[in-house]
């Protein structure tokens, strides 16, 4: 077949991806986890830091080493995973309903999650604490199947299945406020783990949850460039080699995977998967898919940046890092819905 | 060539297409037309090969549901408009089946840039998609379904939602492709619009199919005036051009 | 069978303790801490009246009793292990109740810091175990059963003095919403050794942990003789429940015997408990 030329151009097209913008991302990461274990109550010199990390000698000892080691680490490790684990399922959301507004919680995933630890935490006491985050992770996924399931196909509309979401999400709400009335104290440990917390996490809860955040990330990085043809119809799709309806079924199961992982290590944390691709494709000016790993890696930081914040701002007091992420969330949402707003006019 | 035997489409509970037997031939224009709820658009997505049927559809002796080894592009009538992608980034993607996805090879972008100025979309390449008019958007399907290098192209209505200028401005853009050798198909409800650039107009009524002839022939022929239940008069211009135009008398 | 002397039991048994405490006496001297750091407002009134309290660095926000106490920024519901570690403590005594309680004692463990968790006692029994086991942890066993032996005796006094024949109803408020606590709590027991009947207890099923919310119609029906206002902290008074509707005709508001708790004393299970059971005992002196 003839290409068509038109005649006489030396016409230059701005490249749509400009994989700079990723390593930056990377470097900015690596920059905000160092200084999130440098900072906190406890002041450990800079270059011990450095040289107990790269196991050099004369780094730190004794308890400053088990502060940095099994306190510090772990917590920004968690925090940059759980990060990375909302910002992209918060894209992935946004691409597959076509909403830009649209959240990891969005099918009920958060409210399931919450109904799943009061569950573990109004029955039979205390015993169950610690399947607590088991609890929550089913609750996610259990909420998000029945979505699917009421609104009567698996590849249904997306606008049919927010809906529905929206439902299940009400119902598990609804419950979970029932049951804690009926025991009141669980009021206490159920709104602390809503509010999110990264407190105490521990190499422990850091090895589950990476295995699963890492597995999602890694199906959904690599579906990432054909997810930009779920933005066009089906049969545009169809026709530029893509198969919609397994794509969307293989993105939200892994974004889902992801969140639920996320919400049972560390609580709810809001607003990340908002605000992050928001702001990555503000920056860029792009909203293909591609920069899906970008978004990672900024939503990784960000969580990081918040946690810091959420350990020194009230220092020695801990502000919950909920609180953080609704601070710049909220009006950056106002934002991109007055901006979604224009657009349209 | 491609040969359409005996094919049902069902969706639901409805019959929507029944019994279709007719061929197309390669590189040249074809037209589907007929009254809304004929079944033209669901024709023309069993020939993209993305809703089932009953049947047989071969493109070059090959079936082609799900059959991802051709190359074809498909302009809906109701495109789904990407918020925040620029008019550039939103052509590129039609060379993701040339290239694969996510990849842009300089050719591609030397190809995509080309286009743009062909359809003179070029100066507008930052802007978004979003904020174009009806005939840019237009403009913009067609710069996508062109850089994809197909061997057929569909387009469903392409030109309902337009003015007459612009109507106008995009079917000569598609009849420069038929310089490329790729097989057209189009839907239209305008009847003179499809005789005007069509070299075959295929009749559709209820999803069965009418006639399959040239324009003059189908023109001319009483049939024609079933499918519109004789609602439709047909004069021809001094200059040998058809002119089909809606009756008011509904008497008849 | 020949009967004991009791005397006799009691000088075996200190024998033994004592030859105990002389085959492990580098344990009892090094076991006790000098840094610690209360995070339970119960906890440090304990500790002060047992005679630990030159032993407390630090005491959380909530700790506002004794005024002596080094009283912090620290919270004793949301405890920050980096910032008590920055207090070079040897031993902190840290509310079951808190946040990730469990997680938090595992990491302070972890940093060779001692860790006394202290449970929410539901009964006095269990009030008076865990003081003990307060002053074992901190070297002041003897100031312990001594605060013990004087809170038993005072709270038998005011038993005494308050404890009625006559069937007296009550209601405790815990909020203008009618929250209220059940036989089942351990502020329920209090009233309960007083022989005062609590109306909230026909709703005990509502709320496994003994804290119900009851309609006001329910008040109003089950007309309390005295009524204990745990929220006049907040502002609720005589008047104000006066102004309610319907509650005008309750007999402890036609009576005047709408009692306000002080703060804090009734949510303290240290040696102040004396002073909420002497404070019960005046109040239903006054209902006749």
């Amino acid at each position: 077949m003839k290409i068509l030329k038109s005649k006489g151009t030396e016409s230059v097209l701005a490249p749509i991806w400009n994989w700079k913008i990723t390593a930056f991302a990377a470097a900015l990461l690596f920059f905000v986890g160092i200084m999130a274990i440098s900072f906190g109550p406890v002041s450990l010199g800079f270059t011990e830091i450095i040289k107990t990390l790269f196991g050099l000698p004369g780094g730190l000892t004794g308890q400053d080493r088990t502060l940095l080691i099994d306190l510090r680490l772990p917590r920004a490790l968690l925090a940059a995973l759980v990060g990375a684990a909302l910002a992209t399922s918060g894209a992935v959301y946004q691409t597959v309903f076509r909403n830009p507004l649209a959240d990891p919680y969005l099918l009920g995933a958060a409210a399931g999650a919450g109904l799943g630890a009061t569950i573990a935490l109004t029955s039979a006491g205390a015993n169950l604490y610690s399947l607590l985050p088991i609890f929550a992770f089913f609750g996610a996924i259990l909420a998000v199947l029945v979505s699917f399931f009421i609104s009567g196909k698996f590849f249904a509309e997306p606008n049919s299945l927010l809906l529905s979401g929206i439902a299940v999400g009400s119902f598990a709400t609804a419950v979970q406020t029932y049951l804690q009335q009926r025991n009141s104290s669980s009021l206490r440990p159920v709104y602390s783990w809503i509010l999110g917390e990264l407190t105490v996490a521990n190499w422990q809860v850091v090895t589950w949850s990476s295995i699963y955040i890492l597995i999602a990330l890694i199906i959904l990085i690599t579906v990432s460039k054909q997810l930009d043809g779920l933005m066009l119809t089906d049969e545009e799709a169809y026709s530029l080699g893509i198969n919609p309806n397994k794509l969307r079924v293989i993105a939200v199961v892994a974004a889902t995977l992801a969140t639920a992982t996320a919400v049972s290590a560390s609580g709810l944390i809001g607003f990340v998967g908002i605000v992050v691709p928001h702001l990555v494709r503000g920056i860029t000016h792009r909203v293909t898919n591609r920069g899906l790993l970008t978004i990672a890696l900024v939503g990784a930081s960000f969580l990081v940046l918040a946690d810091l914040g959420a350990r020194t701002l009230l220092s020695p007091a801990e502000l919950p890092i909920g609180v953080i992420t609704a601070f710049v969330g909220a009006p950056f949402f106002l934002v991109v819905l007055r901006k979604k707003r224009l657009v349209n006019q | 060539m491609i040969k359409i035997e005996d094919l049902n489409v069902r969706i639901g509970h409805r019959k929507i297409l029944s019994d279709i037997n007719i061929e197309i031939e390669d590189g040249k224009w074809t037209c589907l037309v007929g009254p809304n709820g004929a079944g033209k658009t669901t024709l023309l997505k069993s020939l993209l090969g993305s809703q089932a049927y009953s049947g047989s559809i071969t493109d070059s002796g090959v079936e082609v549901f799900k059959n991802h080894d051709r190359n074809v592009a498909f302009v809906p009538q109701h495109p789904q408009i990407p918020i925040g992608m620029s008019v550039s980034e939103y052509v590129m993607l039609g060379r993701s089946k040339r290239d694969g996805w996510g990849n842009e090879s300089n050719k591609s972008r030397n190809l995509v840039a080309d286009i743009l100025q062909v359809t003179g979309l070029f100066g507008m390449q930052s802007q978004f998609v979003s904020q174009l008019s009806g005939g840019e958007m237009q403009r913009a399907l067609i710069a996508r379904a062109l850089v994809q290098e197909p061997t057929l192209i569909l387009l469903d209505e392409p030109t309902s939602a337009l003015d007459l200028h612009h109507q106008i401005a995009v079917l000569n853009n598609i009849e420069l492709l038929k310089e490329t050798g790729v097989t057209i198909i189009s839907t239209m409800h305008d009847i003179t619009l499809a005789a005007m650039y069509a070299e075959k107009i295929v009749v559709m009524h209820q999803g069965k199919v009418l006639l399959n002839g040239t324009s003059d022939f189908v023109i001319h022929s009483p049939e024609l005036k079933t499918a519109f239940e004789n609602r439709i008069n047909v004069f021809t211009l001094d200059s040998g051009r058809p002119v089909i135009v809606a009756k008011k008398d509904l008497s008849n | 069978m020949f009967k004991v002397k009791p005397v006799l039991i009691k000088v075996v048994v200190a024998t033994l303790a004592l030859s105990f405490l002389a085959l492990n006496p580098t344990q009892a001297a090094t076991a006790i801490p000098k840094r610690i750091i209360s995070l339970s407002p119960s906890a440090t009134e304990i500790l002060y009246a047992i005679g630990a309290g030159n032993q407390v660095i630090a005491v959380d926000d909530l700790s506002n009793y004794p005024s002596t106490a080094p009283i912090t920024k620290l919270s004793a519901f949301s405890p920050n292990v980096e910032a008590l570690m920055n207090y070079k403590p040897d031993l902190i005594i840290l509310n079951a109740d808190a946040t990730k309680a469990l997680e938090v004692k595992a990491a302070l463990e972890k940093l060779k810091i001692k860790v006394f968790l202290e449970r929410a006692p539901l009964n006095l029994k269990q009030a008076y175990l865990e003081i003990t086991a307060l002053g074992r942890a901190t070297g002041k066993i003897s100031g312990a059963q001594s605060v013990i032996s004087d809170m038993k005796s005072k709270i038998a006094a005011a038993i005494k003095k308050g404890k009625t024949s006559k069937k007296i109803t009550f209601f405790h408020e815990l909020d203008n919403t009618l929250y209220s606590a059940t036989s089942d709590t351990f502020i329920g027991k209090v009233y309960q050794d007083f022989k005062l009947v609590n109306v909230a207890d026909q709703a005990a099923t509502a709320d496994s942990a003994g804290y119900p919310q009851l309609q006001s119609e329910y008040v109003i029906k089950s007309n309390p003789k005295i009524i204990f206002l745990a929220d006049a902290q907040y502002g609720e008074s005589l008047e104000t429940l006066t102004k309610r509707a319907g509650w005008s005709g309750i007999t402890a508001v036609t009576n005047k015997n709408v009692v306000s708790l002080p703060e804090d004393i009734p949510s303290r299970w240290g040696p102040r408990l004396v002073d909420f059971y002497e404070f019960i005992a005046s109040s239903i002196a006054k209902v006749k």
